[in-house]
């Protein structure tokens, strides 16, 4: 459409943009480009300066910001769209309309990347009276706390001085319709000659009617450690037999552990505590011993958490995370102060997501999941995570909790879509989903799956379905890496490098990338690898394999998975 | 005899191979498998190796989805079991570094490490060739490890004959530069002449071995060889070999055509030129008339006997151009390893060793490998692997004996060695499980312990000094030689054995299947009631081997 030169031309000042920038250039094109009732609007309304942050985990407070941006943008206003992990914390002070657009993510925490604002605005000693702010906030109330960050959010820039002029929304994971309704809130707000406070004594709005997710209850079939004596690693190979579970490859699980029963016990024993009494706990009233095992959080309490127990309990303690147990090993319950004071102010037990590795179509009525034990030290003893340790007790026929947690940007492309799967370690699991999928349905695109792990000989998860895949031209190329492999390439990294050339052809002819695994280092690692092949094989400079990254990104062609 | 002549898949494998090339190359890059592509099995054994996986762990590693845990076994070329110590120093630290970390020494003098990945070869046989070693036609259908007499020379001649082992393992060994390029990366030079008059690219039907005795000492076992020579001595004076052909020990289960065979003495030869014409042209009448469709019928005792004997020698006399001479007179008086100290004419001194089924490793109460680094830390000897499994710490000078019999008793050899029953001094066991691919049931893993129990037996029949030849292996093929044994085992599945008795001491009468299909209690009592009676009816000087003949329990 554009000649060559002027082509050219876009492309150079498009590579001078950030990615930020240039989402935000996009909404205000489509708004410039949308209707002539634009520049009427424009007029009608008075100069403000609008800030829209965004904080994200997974792309749904991004995409919904970027949308609102737009909106904004038509109708005149120069809204600033801004992620809070770039976020200027020095620029806060000087804000006039902040919407704030936040998920809450691991146990009702903030995105990692709104760590330091959700941080920041919690410090004491400063106040931004000046700031008209509405918060979105998004969650999934199959989450014990649900939304908790945007209600934290909300509270504390009212208790900043800020006036909330658009009232806190809460969105289940069907969050276009509520969210739209938001929109118009602040646009109706900002359209007003005068911001119009919002009552604070106006009760939030809730999503209409959280469709409750279903929970389902599954039974064992098998639980297996995949690696081989030797190995340094222990990784859950399980497989839950449920019928007519709702997913797609690419989803996730959701499994609601048991805290272990030898923990709960202790605590009992130490605190003097009846576990069979029936007691009341948030809304649920059911033995003490039933609501330990299986809804209360007494693992690796957040820092607040263990003040609270402080304040409780009449002792000092520093600013810390830690087990309930360690808390009461070290710092006793005085006499007289019961335990139930104590569990009133913990939360409830948090989900942790695994990635399904099986698809309907090949795996009728079974799920399975693959999980690496967490092994850390606790003041030089080792300990392993809550959910993984409640793995280590599973039993073929036990019973086992889980809701399904889907990913939309995490899908297959079409059957005749080359795909290229990066899953190193657990990374794994979705990309044997994919792979089943394709055998069974018969897909006739090419599969290409890179993975690494420590050791060849013992954690090389599904090696035998694999090779059969392999052998059968299902799995068109495999690239390892392993510390001891007998190509002598020990990283992802490098193994991706090494194959620069052929990996860039497959992106030139269409191919989809997928990357699942580790957030840190790995995902990091792998990403600058992969622009140094789009540079390297490409020919390019370092900007313009950015661009071409960032080009993929926008085709839905680069989706990635990472914890 | 054969109606089916169609060659076994391996004659085309080997002739399609471009040197024994295969696919190796693109073996070794295959990711998804620690295994070699089918075709390369074959081809990787003429290269020193066998491609393995730990049986023990088969289950287990299949129900975790993991492939079998692949490894490669690699044999040494060591022809008359002689190394130096700097050879043995390097084979430590490689076994270190790439293997299991065990030095198996084996019934062929020469050693084997296990367990290397296949990223792993390369470095190895690298490593190796540093140190002079390889493992060039180790395996595989061609000339194997020369076997040689190992006690200590007492004469000029002794040594001359030890000679000969390395001349002929060089003499047939493939023309190929296939191990130089696939394993230690050197680039092909393209005016060499691969042209192989004696292998050509079809190399032999089967395996070959040769083994060279001194009478009257048969420590080779020399008449279970394909080609067996026999020194001829007179004076001191080297005259020549008595040749002896066809001997092979492999039996397959519910096989009527097998048979264990020990050679049959042909004749003569005398002078360097002809002895290795000779030998040479064994190989090339084996190798135009050996059978070529079935593997389990293709050495040379078979071709031998198919030919007959007659028929076989004027081949190999038209093929030399000269005839043999009348056999020689010689006998053969003993078959074990001379323990502890011996001189040698040179006034050198040579230690023989005890290696419990010739496994070098470190345990709580013996630090052989460690003992053995130390002792070849000193540079003061040689060492000299016998075809008991057994090690010779050889070529000391008078005056550095001191220093090693020092060293073998800060480590406990010295004491170790006095305290062994005469049976298990002269007990061998082969590989067996977890590695052999053949194996029905445990050899080395089991027989230290039998032995124990047997040894409880020994005691109360007041036969623990007897020095009984007694050998095991955990299938039918025969890799401890168990039927040149006095007492032998062959496993027919997991804790469960034939036993054949009646073999002499000397190695010169193979011995037959008493009892089948023995579990450990009957195996126990079976001992009990021949040791008892071998103990109270026995004539001076009669060993078991013979008294069981003379009382007919099995017939000779
Ligand atoms: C290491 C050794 C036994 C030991 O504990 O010392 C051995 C070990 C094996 N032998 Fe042997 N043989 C060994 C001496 C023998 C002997 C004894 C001898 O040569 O003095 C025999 C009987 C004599 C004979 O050849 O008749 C012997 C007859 C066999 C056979 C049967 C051959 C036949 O004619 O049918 C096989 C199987 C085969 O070749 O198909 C075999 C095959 C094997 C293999 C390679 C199994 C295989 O084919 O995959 C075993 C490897 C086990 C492992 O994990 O290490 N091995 N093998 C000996 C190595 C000798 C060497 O350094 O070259
Ligand atoms: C989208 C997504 C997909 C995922 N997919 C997979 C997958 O397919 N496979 C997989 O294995 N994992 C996956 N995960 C990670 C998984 O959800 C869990 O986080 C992981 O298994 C650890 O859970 P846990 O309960 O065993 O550990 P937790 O108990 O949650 O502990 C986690 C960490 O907290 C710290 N900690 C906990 N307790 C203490 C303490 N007392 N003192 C000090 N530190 C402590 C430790 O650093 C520990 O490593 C995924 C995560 C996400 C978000
Ligand atoms: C690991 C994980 C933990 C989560 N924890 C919570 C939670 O505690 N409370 C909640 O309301 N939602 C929780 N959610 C749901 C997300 O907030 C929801 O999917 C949201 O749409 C994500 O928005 P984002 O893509 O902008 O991060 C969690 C999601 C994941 C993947
Ligand atoms: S005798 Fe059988 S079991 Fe023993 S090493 Fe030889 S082939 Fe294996």
């Amino acid at each position: 459409m554009l000649a060559e030169p002027r082509l050219k031309e876009l492309q150079n000042w498009v590579a001078s943009y950030s990615k930020e920038e240039l989402i935000w250039i996009n909404g205000y094109l489509s708004g410039l480009l949308a209707e002539t009732k634009t520049t009427t609007a424009a007029k009608n309304t008075v100069a403000k300066k609008v800030t829209i942050a965004y904080g994200t985990e997974t792309g749904n407070a991004q995409k919904l910001a970027t949308t609102l941006a737009a909106q904004i943008k038509k109708t005149g206003l120069p809204a600033k769209l801004v992620s809070l992990e770039q976020y200027r914390l020095a620029d806060f002070e000087k804000e006039e309309f902040f919407f704030a657009i936040i998920s809450t993510h691991g146990e009702g925490e903030p995105p990692i990347a709104a760590k330091k604002f959700y941080e920041h605005i919690h410090q004491n000693g400063f106040k931004v009276p000046q700031i008209k702010y509405g918060v979105l906030a998004l969650g999934d109330s199959s989450y014990p706390l649900f939304c908790k960050t945007g209600e934290e959010v909300d509270n504390q820039l009212q208790h900043l001085g800020g006036t909330r002029v658009v009232p806190l929304q809460k969105c289940d994971v069907d969050y276009e319709s509520p969210a739209a309704e938001w929109f118009n809130a602040v646009l109706q707000q900002l359209q007003q000659k005068e911001a119009v406070a919002t009552a604070p004594t106006v009760a939030p709005a809730i999503a209409k009617k959280p469709a409750t997710k279903k929970i389902y209850t599954g039974t064992i079939l098998t639980n297996i450690n995949l690696t081989a004596q030797g190995s340094t690693k222990k990784t859950y190979h399980i497989e839950i037999a449920a019928e007519a579970v709702d997913y797609q490859p690419g989803d996730s699980i959701a499994i609601i552990p048991e805290n272990d029963a030898a923990i709960v016990e202790e605590i009992l024993f130490r605190t003097q505590t009846d576990g069979a009494q029936t007691v009341q706990w948030k809304n649920e009233s059911a033995p003490l011993y039933s609501l330990l095992r299986e809804k209360i959080g007494i693992s690796y309490l957040t820092e607040k958490a263990v003040q609270q127990y402080a304040t409780i309990t009449q002792q000092t303690i520093a600013p810390q995370r830690a087990d309930l147990l360690h808390l009461l090993r070290q710092y006793p319950l005085p006499a007289g102060t019961p335990l139930l004071d104590v569990l009133a102010q913990l939360n409830p037990i948090a989900p942790r997501i695994y990635n399904i590795a099986t698809t309907p179509t090949a795996h009728a009525d079974e799920v399975h999941i693959i999980a690496l034990q967490d092994v850390f030290e606790v003041d030089g003893q080792q300990q392993t995570g809550l959910c993984t340790c409640y793995f280590e007790s599973l039993q073929e026929g036990d019973a086992i909790r889980f809701f399904v947690q889907p990913n939309k940007r995490f899908r297959l492309p079409a059957a005749d879509k080359d795909i290229i799967m990066i899953g190193p370690g657990t990374g794994i699991a979705p990309f044997r989903s994919f792979v089943a999928e394709r055998d069974a349905t018969g897909a006739t695109g090419r599969n290409w799956l890179f993975f690494a792990e420590t050791d060849f000989t013992t954690d090389f998860y599904y090696q035998t379905e694999w090779q059969a895949w392999f052998n059968t031209d299902v799995l068109t190329k495999i690239s390892l890496a392993f510390d001891n492999h007998h190509t002598g390439i020990t990283t992802i990294q490098d193994k991706i490098k090494e194959q620069a050339h052929t990996l860039f052809e497959w992106l030139q002819s269409g191919a989809f990338l997928y990357l699942c695994g580790q957030k840190d280092p790995m995902s990091k690692e792998v990403e600058a690898a992969l622009l140094e092949v789009i540079a390297q094989a490409g020919n390019m400079s370092a900007s313009d394999a950015q661009q071409y990254f960032e080009q993929l990104k926008n085709e839905g062609r680069y989706m990635k998975d990472v914890y | 005899m054969q109606l089916d002549n169609k060659p076994s898949p391996i004659e085309k494998i080997k002739t399609a191979s471009d040197g024994l090339r295969g696919t190796l190359a693109e073996s070794l890059q295959d990711e998804i498998t620690g295994a070699v592509r089918e075709p390369d099995h074959a081809l990787i054994k003429f290269h020193g190796m066998y491609e393995q996986d730990d049986r023990d762990l088969r289950e287990e590693r299949a129900a975790k989805k993991l492939d079998k845990l692949y490894s490669f076994m690699i044999r040494l070329r060591i022809p008359g079991g002689l190394i130096t110590a700097d050879q043995w120093l390097a084979a430590h630290h490689i076994a270190g570094e790439y293997s299991t970390g065990v030095i198996k020494i084996t019934t062929r003098q020469t050693i084997q490490l296990h367990g290397i990945l296949k990223g792993q070869i390369k470095p190895t046989l690298k490593s190796f060739d540093k140190a002079k070693l390889d493992s060039i036609a180790a395996c595989g259908d061609v000339n194997r490890n020369v076997a040689c007499a190992s006690f200590a020379p007492q004469m000029a001649a002794h040594e001359q004959v030890q000679a000969f082992a390395d001349t002929i393992s060089r003499l047939l060994l493939p023309k190929t530069r296939a191990y130089y390029e696939v394993w230690l990366d050197e680039e092909k030079i393209e005016e060499y002449d691969e042209t192989d008059p004696l292998y050509q690219d079809r190399y032999l039907p089967r395996k070959f071995k040769i083994g060279i005795a001194i009478p009257p000492n048969n420590d080779v076992d020399v008449l279970t060889n394909d080609l067996g020579l026999i020194a001829i001595i007179e004076a001191g004076e080297l005259k020549g070999f008595n040749l002896a052909v066809g001997g092979g020990l492999s039996t397959t289960y519910g096989n009527a055509a097998t048979y264990a065979r020990l050679a049959t003495v042909i004749g003569f030869v005398s002078g360097e030129e002809n002895i290795l014409k000779a030998v040479y042209e064994v190989l090339t009448v084996q190798r135009d008339f050996g059978n070529r469709s079935d593997r389990k019928l293709a050495r040379l005792k078979y071709t031998l006997d198919n030919m007959g004997i007659a028929a076989f020698k004027a081949e190999l006399e038209k093929r030399c151009g000269f005839a043999l001479e009348p056999i020689q007179p010689y006998v053969f008086e003993e078959r074990q390893d001379v323990w502890g100290w011996q001189p040698d004419y040179k006034g050198r001194w040579h230690y023989t060793l005890f290696v419990e089924n010739g496994r070098v490793t470190d345990t709580e109460q013996l630090p052989l490998k460690t003992a053995l680094l130390e002792i070849a830390k000193t540079g003061k000897t040689n060492f000299r692997f016998t075809s008991n499994q057994n090690i010779i710490i050889c070529d000391v000078a008078e005056a550095d004996k001191p220093a090693i019999e020092a060293l073998l008793q800060q480590f406990n050899i010295t004491a170790q060695q006095q305290n062994l029953s005469g049976l298990r001094k002269n007990s061998m066991a082969c590989v067996a499980l977890p590695t052999c691919p053949l194996a029905l049931a445990e050899a080395q893993r089991y027989l230290p312990e039998l032995i124990s129990k047997a040894e409880a037996l020994l005691a109360k029949h007041e036969l623990l000094q007897e020095e009984i030849v007694l050998r095991m292996t955990g299938c039918p093929n025969g890799c401890g030689r168990p039927y040149a044994a006095e007492i032998g085992f062959t496993g027919t599945a997991a804790g469960e054995y034939n036993l054949y008795i009646g073999g002499d001491r000397q190695g010169q009468r193979l011995n037959s299947l008493y009892r089948e299909k023995l579990q450990e209690p009957a195996i126990l009592e079976a001992l009990d009631f021949l040791l008892g009676q071998y103990s109270q009816q026995r004539q001076p000087a009669e060993s078991f081997g013979d008294f069981a003949i003379r009382q007919q329990w099995v017939s000779a």
